[in-house]
């Protein structure tokens, strides 16, 4: 009798300051983006709330960590779901003004998860304004490659809310073994 | 001469000189809120903007309006709620809001598209500090932001 095996899907553990949420990758999707990522983890660093798409926080990637990937998947439109985690790079040369809540390192170029925890995500100035919009260039780069796992937890998305107010918090991305 | 207001954010102080010609009402509505004191919030949807919420009463009439905001703009208009508290409050789908802009690649939006706000004033002095205090604030927390009648 012949044995079949079966790979376990590759999930993703993320710990904001201790609330905890896992998330699923999308492997067909996005193969070498989720292969470049897993590749990476544990990724730490601290967490800041985004100011243009809505509920969302980063974590910028930095030293050996940054990647620098290709546009995987075509972007037609900025659709974007919460629950959502996106693979986002934006080159040097697309500047958009002084960037001074961030580390000195990300003030130009910019490689990050991007996490949206809530509703509304993707809204505001990033759906609307074309230089952030995806090119195949790699001058800016958004891939999808995974989702929270649902129901994302109260606790995550209320941490997720309070770096709105209370600042940056810690934030590790790790391999869900 | 134009009315001076002063625009605390944390340590941080400005002068707004309000719009009285060009936004007459609107700047009337503005003398009666003031002084404003509470936590500033940052935006998450428009860029660089800082702002009060006003209470659920504060009628702005249309007056002045844009949807090309720039740095310094002083404005009052109706904010989505939802981009103010996560959770979607039924009897109120909008807030009035005095927000104002500190840096470029700022544009204030709605869940669908530009939303026209009213500018009442603008930011005459002190814009550097703010600009400073604001993206500080974003790392290490929001502070307390005030505006009143400059004496």
């Amino acid at each position: 009798m012949a044995m079949t095996t079966t790979t376990k899907p590759r999930k993703l553990l993320l710990d904001l300051d201790g609330a905890t949420a896992t998330a699923s990758l999308f492997e067909e999707r996005a193969p070498r983006t989720c292969e470049a990522v897993w590749n990476i983890l544990p990724v730490s660093g601290r967490s800041i709330h985004a100011n243009w798409s809505g509920r969302e926080i980063m974590l910028h990637l930095e030293g050996d960590k940054i990647l620098r990937l290709p546009q995987e998947v075509p972007v037609h439109s900025n659709y974007i779901y919460e629950g959502d985690i996106h693979y986002f790079y934006r080159a040097s040369s697309l500047s958009r003004g002084k960037q001074l809540a961030y580390s000195a390192q990300f003030q130009r170029e910019l490689s990050e998860f991007a996490i949206f925890y809530g509703e509304p995500a993707g809204e505001g100035l990033s759906a609307y304004d074309p230089p952030r919009t995806p090119h195949l260039d790699g001058v800016h780069v958004v891939c999808k490659f995974a989702a929270l796992d649902r129901p994302i937890p109260e606790a995550f998305r209320l941490k997720c809310e309070s770096t709105r107010h209370e600042g940056l918090k810690p934030l590790t991305v790790s391999r869900l073994e | 001469m134009a009315q001076k207001l002063r625009l605390r954010l944390g340590s941080v102080d400005a002068t707004v000189e309000l719009m009285d010609g060009d936004a007459p009402e609107t700047s009337r509505l503005l003398r009666t809120l003031l002084p404003l004191e509470q936590r500033a919030r940052h935006s998450m949807e428009n860029g660089r903007e800082v702002y009060f919420v006003l209470d659920e009463g504060v009628d702005i009439p249309d007056e002045n309006q844009t949807i090309y905001q720039t740095v310094g703009d002083v404005l009052m208009y109706y904010k989505p709620s939802v981009f103010v508290e996560p959770d979607w409050t039924g009897y109120a789908n909008q807030l009035p809001v005095l927000s104002w802009v500190y840096e470029r690649d700022t544009a204030i939006m709605g869940t669908y598209g530009p939303i026209a706000t009213n500018v009442v004033g603008t930011i005459v002095e002190g814009l550097e500090g703010l600009q400073r205090e604001a993206p500080r604030m974003r790392r290490e927390g929001m502070g307390t932001m005030s505006l009143g009648l400059l004496e």
